[in-house]
């Protein structure tokens, strides 16, 4: 039971009534659309940041600090619970932060809403549900540059290049396509609103080996137009071998970091996390 | 010739009336599934929506005869449907701003939404009682045929008269004008596309930058004129009566679950087979049935499967069966 | 505390009624605020303990109704002469086509299947409207200005509540079998079409129950006002009242039915109170609040969601049985959805949804305000008018439509309770 009244649906599940499908679950901590001035610093960093769900949880990060320049990508690695996608959520807004900060491309973001930080330049590819599976793979890009008022043509060009085959199946629901493809719709769809910083919650989860690759040689791509990539990865070894940073998350706060080599060739990081 | 008799029967007595109550469903239909898919409830006020529409345009229509204003051979309600299209969404509005945008604010449950749409039915339907009285009015004026069945049967030489009433024909034009601007709309314009979005996928859209509550309010806008336009059409073609528009509810809902509640195409094919069972198995089938049976076979009887007055029944017979074998409804429905 | 305040306040609104008014209307005001309680009772069984939507409350009420007249009308003899057994017959063979009709359906696959079930259900209406159709003409042509229909049993009326209860349950178990069963839930659609349906018959099936023509003069549990004004006893102690034997007659009667309502009314509230307590009452909430992890634990969820629609349904099947006993009519015509339907849901809403007093509370109020509103709406509208010149039209129009208030404020009513205070005048613990 939750304590506000008005979500108390009593159990209800009548179809015939009421539509769950698709109905929002975003929680944004934030409430302002205008970011404050920052410092220098990286690109982009989210600085000991402390805080958990709603104003009252309790805290799941414990002064973690994640942080990308710009070009590079950064992968966030963990075991189970470690609050990987909670750090990434943090940064994006979502979480209420009790300490710390987020600064973009020297701008203070931590008071912003999730949709103010898009508008800022932040590009966030969900886990689930990161497509709009009922309209075709075209209206899923147009509708990635929905906040773009000017031509959006040349972008959509470059999504088609990085990702051939959603040319050829632009008219088909994107909700048809197999596991790999609606991922590459979700990156694509992000990336129609020209983003600065492209943030992907485990990209690869339930696709095969061979289209992770494929993903992660797009994503490399992504990050060599200048795009900084942070992105939270279950298959930490691939994912370490692309990234130029590495993050270990250990309950919430920073256990290892380092480039994703040094991360890779750490005896304590193979053992603890890697499998040897 | 008993055959082309059984066809004009069937014509004037069953698909003609049928096509044009199908219409009126449908476009009935449509702004419930709008309302499912967008704001995620049914609305129980939907019924008393189009009754306010339909009186306002009333009202206008009274108006404008007073003045003498007259649409020739068309009904001048069709010239009052602008006034009443604008009197629903405004009130439609009011009602969103001071009642919905809390709860979507508070991010109520959809159930409770349901709740809070019977409140507002309350209100509509006493405000329709209030303003223009419970009883039946009759506003159609204009040509009341198209065909009469007289010179139907003068043209053709046939037995069976064929009549085709302006309202009907106005109907079935309306709709599929309204309904064919409704598709261009949602599939072709950016605010279309954004309100398609918003349905399949809140959080996505919200990332994307749609503004949820400019979608809500094109939605209202929408679904406020649908109404109106289904309400007026409903009463050129039959009367309006408060009462009657409540009880649409239930054909209205029933077109839209068969159809597969939130999508638009499921709305419109729910509200045609809603239709055609109500009058067909209420029909009573002998003076088709004699033209086209052999004479030794001529039923007795009325073949009347069920009488008129069991046409609700009908749309929940229907309703059931196709939920028992297709529990999404015809069209998978969901998001727009 | 703030029960017995608020019940305490409700009590006084009556009770000033009648001072104010009379105590025929109080007395009125409670009779059927006790049936209204019973309704929320029912429905507050459904949505509050099990988040069941129920819109189709009309259509068990009027079942229950339908039983009054079942069990305690006489039955016509010369009717079940004339087609009784055609009817009964003709009913039987219904059940019957539908019956193999459904097993056709499930021993059959492929083509056959389809056609083979289409086959056995057209073959079956046929037989089923040439036995039936006769009978019915033949029983409706039975001396129709008074009987026209097959009449009841002829016993005793107040065996009708229980049965209407049980008639009200088996059209729920239906309902709730087919609906609850789906895939997906779709209760609230096939609830509204089903009390649709209820009255559809009500007023077609003149056999049944003479439809349109109503049927009046339904024995009483209580007795005749005119056989207590007789009796020379009655008149005497109603003197000792200084009451006139009028008066004290229809008084009397009323506080009979008010104690016989009143008797149903603890007793279901004494239960309802216990089943929420009960191990049962404790599950149900589970799975209304955690459905997932009841059905982990390996509670059958549908199973127990169709117990409580069934219990509900039965509640309010009961209610209409003992309202159609107190109006001493069945009048198809005047069952409407946001009376019978609508307005019981606005009371569970005001009262406190999953609170049984709530409901009971909530049934009292809203019935006391359903009936006030619209004096105090005259009233209203009086003092607006009363600038207007005599005889002018809006001022005609104004003082017309106050029938119509009482919509709009139960609407008013229900958006403010919801808005400022959705849990209700007495929120559940």
């Amino acid at each position: 039971m939750s304590g506000n009244p008005y979500q108390n649906d009593r159990g209800n599940k009548d179809a015939s009534i009421t539509n769950p499908h698709g109905q929002g679950t975003l929680t944004a901590s934030g409430t302002q659309a205008r970011a404050m001035p920052g410092g220098d610093g990286p690109f982009l960093i989210g600085d000991t940041m402390t805080g958990g769900y709603g104003k009252t949880g309790p805290d799941i990060l414990h002064g973690c600090t994640i942080a990308v320049e710009k070009g590079e990508i950064a992968v966030i690695v963990g075991p189970n619970g470690a609050g990987k996608s909670t750090a990434m959520k943090a940064v994006f807004g979502m979480l209420d932060l009790r300490e710390g900060r987020v600064l973009l491309d020297g701008e203070d973001i931590t008071q912003l809403t999730p949709q103010a930080r898009v508008r800022h330049g932040m590009g966030f590819v969900p886990q689930t549900s990161n497509i709009f599976t009922s309209m075709t793979v075209e209206e899923n890009l147009e509708m990635g540059a929905f906040i773009r008022e000017d031509d959006f043509r040349r972008t959509m060009e470059q999504v088609y290049e990085l990702f051939p085959i959603l040319r050829d199946k632009r008219n088909q629901p994107a909700g048809e396509l197999s596991g790999g493809q609606r991922q590459q719709v979700a990156v694509g769809r992000a990336l129609m609103t020209q983003p600065k910083v492209l943030m992907l919650d485990e990209p690869t989860a339930g696709v095969s080996p061979i289209v992770m690759d494929e993903l992660f040689d797009r994503i490399i791509e992504v990050a060599r137009t200048g795009i900084s990539i942070l992105m939270v990865e279950q298959n930490a070894r691939q994912a370490l071998e692309i990234a130029d940073k590495g993050y270990v998350l250990v309950q919430g706060a920073n256990g290892y970091s380092g480039t994703g080599k040094d991360l890779l060739a750490d005896p304590d990081v193979r053992r603890s996390f890697l499998g040897g | 010739m008993d055959l082309l008799n059984g066809v004009v029967a069937l014509s004037n007595f069953v698909l003609i009336p049928a096509i044009a109550y199908g219409s009126q469903l449908a476009l009935g239909a449509l702004g419930v599934t709008l309302i499912y898919g967008i704001l995620r409830f049914s609305n129980f006020a939907h019924g008393d929506t189009m009754a306010v529409g339909t009186m306002v345009t009333v009202l206008a229509t009274w108006g404008l005869q007073a003045m003498g204003v007259s649409f020739g051979p068309l009904p001048t309600a069709l010239l009052a449907i602008p006034i009443g299209i604008l009197g629903a969404t405004a009130l439609v509005l009011l009602t969103d701003k001071y009642v919905y945008k809390f709860y979507r604010a508070q991010k109520a449950k959809p159930v409770i939404l349901v709740i809070v749409s019977m409140g507002v039915m309350f209100i509509y339907n006493g405000l329709t009682r209030i303003i223009i009285g419970p009883d039946d009015y009759r506003f159609a004026d204009g040509e009341r045929f198209v065909i009469s069945a007289r010179t139907f049967r003068d043209m053709t030489g046939l037995q069976e008269g064929l009549a085709l009433r302006t309202t009907q024909v106005i109907t079935v034009i309306t709709a599929i004008a309204v309904v064919a601007a409704l598709f261009w709309f949602l599939n072709k314009t950016r605010t279309g596309k954004s309100m398609r979005a918003f349905s399949d996928n809140e959080d996505l859209a919200l990332l994307s930058g749609i503004n949820p509550e400019r979608v809500v309010l094109v939605t209202w806008l929408i679904v406020a004129s649908l109404a109106t336009v289904a309400g007026v059409l409903y009463g050129l073609d039959k009367s309006f009566k408060a009462f009657t528009y409540f009880q649409l509810l239930l054909p209205i809902f029933a077109a839209a679950i068969v159809g597969g509640l939130g999508s638009p195409l499921g709305a419109i094919a729910g509200g045609f087979v809603i239709a055609f069972s109500e009058v067909g198995i209420t029909y009573a089938w002998k003076k088709v049935l004699v033209y086209l049976m052999p004479p030794a076979l001529e039923p007795d009887g009325l073949v009347q499967i069920l009488s008129t007055e069991y046409k609700f029944a009908v749309s929940f017979v229907i309703l059931v069966i196709v939920l028992l074998f297709r529990p999404t409804g015809l069209f998978r429905g969901k998001s727009l | 505390m703030r029960t017995v305040l608020l019940f305490l306040a409700v009590a006084c609104l009556i009770l000033g009624t009648g001072f104010l008014q009379s105590w025929n209307s109080a007395l009125l005001i409670l009779n059927m605020g006790l049936i209204s309680a019973v309704m929320a009772l029912g429905v507050n069984l459904q949505w509050g303990l099990a988040g069941l939507f129920n819109v189709g409350v009309m259509g068990f009420v009027a079942l229950g109704g339908l039983a009054v007249v079942l069990i305690s009308m006489p039955p016509v003899g010369a009717a079940w002469q004339a087609g009784g057994g055609g009817i009964l017959l003709g009913l039987v063979l219904g059940a019957a086509t539908v019956v193999a009709a459904v097993l056709v359906w499930a021993r059959t696959s492929g083509k056959l299947r389809g056609w083979g079930t289409a086959a056995v259900l057209l073959i079956g209406m046929a037989i089923y409207r040439m036995v039936l159709d006769p009978s019915v003409a033949a029983v409706e042509a039975v001396d129709p200005a008074l009987a026209g229909y097959l009449g009841g049993l002829g016993l005793p009326v107040l065996f009708a509540w229980p049965v209407g209860g049980l008639l009200a349950a088996g059209a729920a178990y239906v309902i709730g079998k087919t609906a609850l069963g789906l895939r997906s839930d779709y209760l609230a659609i096939a609830t509204l079409g089903i009390a649709e349906i209820v009255i559809a018959i009500l007023k077609n099936e003149d056999w049944l129950a003479r439809g349109v023509k109503n049927v009046i003069g339904l024995p009483r549990p209580v007795p005749y006002e005119v056989d207590l004004q007789n009796d020379p006893g009655f008149v005497e102690s109603a003197a000792g009242f200084g009451l006139d034997a009028t008066t004290a007659s229809t008084l009397y009667v009323k506080i009979e039915y008010g104690l016989l309502f009143a008797v149903v009314l603890i007793v279901l509230l004494v239960l309802s109170q216990l089943a929420l307590n009960s191990p049962w009452g404790r599950m149900m909430r589970a799975i209304r609040d955690n459905e997932t992890a009841a059905r982990a634990m390996g509670k059958d969820v549908t199973a127990r969601h169709l117990q409580v629609f069934v219990l509900g349904s039965a509640i309010c099947g009961i209610a209409g049985a003992m309202m159609t006993t107190l109006d001493g009519q069945l009048t198809p015509g005047s069952y409407q959805p946001l009376r019978y339907t609508f307005l019981i849901w606005v009371m569970v809403i005001v009262g406190g949804s999953g609170n049984n007093l709530g409901a009971v509370l909530g049934g009292f109020l809203i019935w006391f305000l359903w009936v006030q509103v619209e004096p105090m709406g005259h009233l209203f509208m009086s003092l607006i008018t009363a600038g207007m010149a005599d005889g002018s039209w809006l001022k005609a129009h104004l003082l017309d439509s106050v029938q119509h208030m009482r919509l709009l404020t139960m609407g008013i009513i229900l958006l403010l309770v919801l808005r400022l205070n959705p849990r209700g005048l007495l929120p559940e613990r």
